[in-house]
């Protein structure tokens, strides 16, 4: 059988058993694949500028604790909103602090845009720390609703629609496109009529907003947050460990990594309890991974995963003589 | 009149100790090119170290800093032509992928330090903890004061050590170009796990002194990442007198804070200053070459 058809049909497959689950296992169970798949979706937004835009995001969990906050912020006692109210309302809100951050910040070299991220990202547990309405230290509380079908089927949505823009857009659009050209020669891009800035804007909002979305459905699923929960360095931790696991840059990669990571998450948590040791081995993955699988699971499927995104830079490196100036 | 010159005197001691890491940090950058998200978690490890000599030697906490500095500078010299063979790979990203090594080094130790000694807080004893000295109406803690010592000490030998030898001649002239000082006969190989090795003794050294003066658990690590951070942001990544003037000013910044406003803001304080560095002059405001 053609290879592509086969791919078709593992799909079809796996959002046929996707789809069905509900109806096949316990709420145990079904609380394990609800947050196997808001990770898969959560790693595939973060894999959407560090891996298509080459932009590496250190705090992509102030996003999610955007969404989260507003939507938990929104449902409150005194305005009451309805859920699916919140999630755009949230969206917005992202939108625009990844505006302010990113419209001056990504005009630089990744390493100031990677110490920008993370530093907002702590700023904002600060913020939610210190403040009233935020609930301090001590978090926020949601009405509790307790279906969890609603809520398998909410992150089911979620991801699904991450992973069919992502697919759109980045694979087969000219935006997808101008994305790669710039991440592989920021210079060679702009010399082509891209525009840069507005590009990697652009690429940096989704990121955001959809990050946002799953913050969202976890606040009103686990009905409880605090400021470590939804804005906590481990957040981003895992995000980045799962896409480098998966494959930087890779469509289905990060999906892998997701739900292979939180597989181990939860068989740690199972027999240790909750423990910094997991921190430890988050650690070591990425060290490990670095060092002995730079193309992650994805590059190991196909020999040339890992340096096509790179032939823009090959072919400019030949052009002017292999140097590019010194970064930064 | 007497808290403000108390507040500033706190906060340029603190800010002196806070330069001796961050001018390795900005070394360091400026040889490999690497943003060492792992600087906080060396100066985390020489506080425990002090700690553990302390407490399982009877030793006093000052003897913990030379230790500090060959035990840490053997590792970071280990550890340097690992960051030098990423960042310098033919992979297809190597900026990112040295980045994403030093963050996975950073929560490796982080966990590991965890899991081994949990998040209990401990403080470094040595003879002049709880001493202080009145000098007009001010008192000064004796320990501040021979922390910034120490620290004046450790930066005046960096930068004789940059500025009047040799070797120091070829760091200064790899981090300017790298290709010209290849050119000129300098192993950057073997440079860069020199200087990474430097850089990790002098933050451990360090991460004694913060040992003394504050106390130390793993936790507190993130902080120090974002005060070289800060410290690189505000001098211009790369820039080493910058980073003398920058971590003064950041001592300041936080000592004031925590007097006049409250403890618990001194870091929105910090990470606010640095956002608005950031969208003001993205490149650093005391920009100046190594």
């Amino acid at each position: 059988m053609n290879p592509r058809w086969a791919g078709v049909l593992l799909l079809i497959a796996v959002i046929g058993v996707l789809a069905l689950l509900p109806m096949l296992v316990n709420n145990y169970w079904l609380r394990i694949a609800t947050g196997a798949l808001m990770w898969a979706g959560l790693a595939c937004s973060w894999n959407i500028l560090g891996g298509y835009a080459g932009y590496i995001n250190f705090g992509h969990s102030a996003f999610f604790g955007l969404g989260a906050y507003v939507t938990a912020l929104l449902m409150g006692d005194k305005l009451a909103w309805p859920f699916f109210a919140t999630v755009p309302a949230g969206m917005v809100v992202t939108a625009l602090f990844a505006i302010i951050i990113g419209a001056p910040t990504l005009r630089l070299r990744g390493a100031y845009f990677a110490i920008a991220t993370w530093a907002f990202a702590e700023v904002l547990i600060q913020f939610a720390s210190v403040m009233d309405f935020t609930g301090g230290i001590g978090g926020i509380g949601l009405p509790p609703f307790l279906d969890e079908r609603f809520f398998y089927f909410a992150m089911f949505a979620a991801a699904a629609l991450t992973y069919l823009i992502t697919w759109a857009l980045f694979e087969r659009s000219r935006f997808g496109l101008k994305v790669k050209a710039l991440r592989d020669h920021e210079l060679a891009a702009e010399a082509m009529g891209i525009n840069t800035s507005l590009v990697k804007l652009q690429t940096f909002v989704l990121s955001a907003v959809t990050a946002s979305v799953f913050g969202a459905i976890f606040a009103y699923w686990v009905t409880f947050i605090n400021p470590k929960s939804v804005f906590g360095g481990d957040i981003t931790d895992q995000m980045v460990v799962m896409v480098l696991l998966g494959g930087l840059g890779s469509l289905w990669g990060p999906a892998l990594g997701g739900v292979g990571l939180f597989v181990v998450n939860r068989l740690i948590w199972m027999y240790w309890g909750d423990t910094a040791f997991y921190i430890a081995i988050l650690g070591a993955a990425i060290v490990l991974v670095v060092l002995f699988m730079p193309n992650g699971i994805a590059g190991l499927f196909s020999k040339r995963a890992g340096n096509s995104g790179a032939v823009l830079e090959k072919a400019v490196d030949k052009l002017v003589g292999g140097d590019q100036g010194e970064p930064n | 009149m007497d808290l403000f010159l108390q507040t500033l005197l706190n906060g340029l001691l603190i800010g002196g100790v806070i330069a001796t890491f961050t001018i390795g940090f900005q070394l360091a950058f400026g040889v490999l090119h690497v943003i060492d998200f792992a600087v906080g978690g060396w100066v985390v490890l020489g506080g425990y170290l002090g700690y553990y000599m302390a407490a399982g030697l009877g030793v006093d906490g000052f003897l913990a800093i030379p230790v500090a500095f060959v035990l840490f500078g053997a590792i970071g010299y280990l550890i340097g032509p690992i960051l030098y063979n990423v960042r310098n790979s033919r992979t297809a990203r190597p900026e990112l992928m040295a980045l994403a090594l030093t963050f996975g080094l950073f929560t490796l130790l982080r966990g590991g330090m965890l899991t081994a000694w949990g998040f209990n807080t401990h403080s470094v004893p040595t003879a002049l903890s709880g001493e202080s000295l009145a000098v007009g109406p001010l008192t000064v803690p004796l320990i501040r004061v021979a922390a910034a010592v120490f620290a004046v000490a450790i930066a005046s030998g960096l930068f004789i050590f940059l500025y009047r030898t040799r070797y120091g001649l070829a760091i200064r002239a790899t981090a300017e170009n790298r290709q010209n000082a290849a050119l000129m006969g300098v192993d950057i190989r073997r440079l860069s796990a020199n200087v990474y090795g430097l850089y990790a003794g002098i933050t451990a050294m360090a991460g004694v002194l913060m040992g003394a003066i504050f106390s130390v658990n793993p936790e507190v690590g993130l902080r120090y990442t974002l005060f070289a951070f800060f410290v690189a942001v505000l001098a211009g990544l790369g820039s080493v007198g910058g980073a003398l003037v920058a971590a003064l000013l950041l001592g300041v910044i936080e000592a004031f804070v925590a007097t006049y406003v409250g403890s618990s803001y001194s870091l929105l304080a910090i990470f606010a200053t640095l956002f608005l560095v950031l969208l003001v002059s993205p490149r650093g405001i005391l920009r100046h070459g190594l």
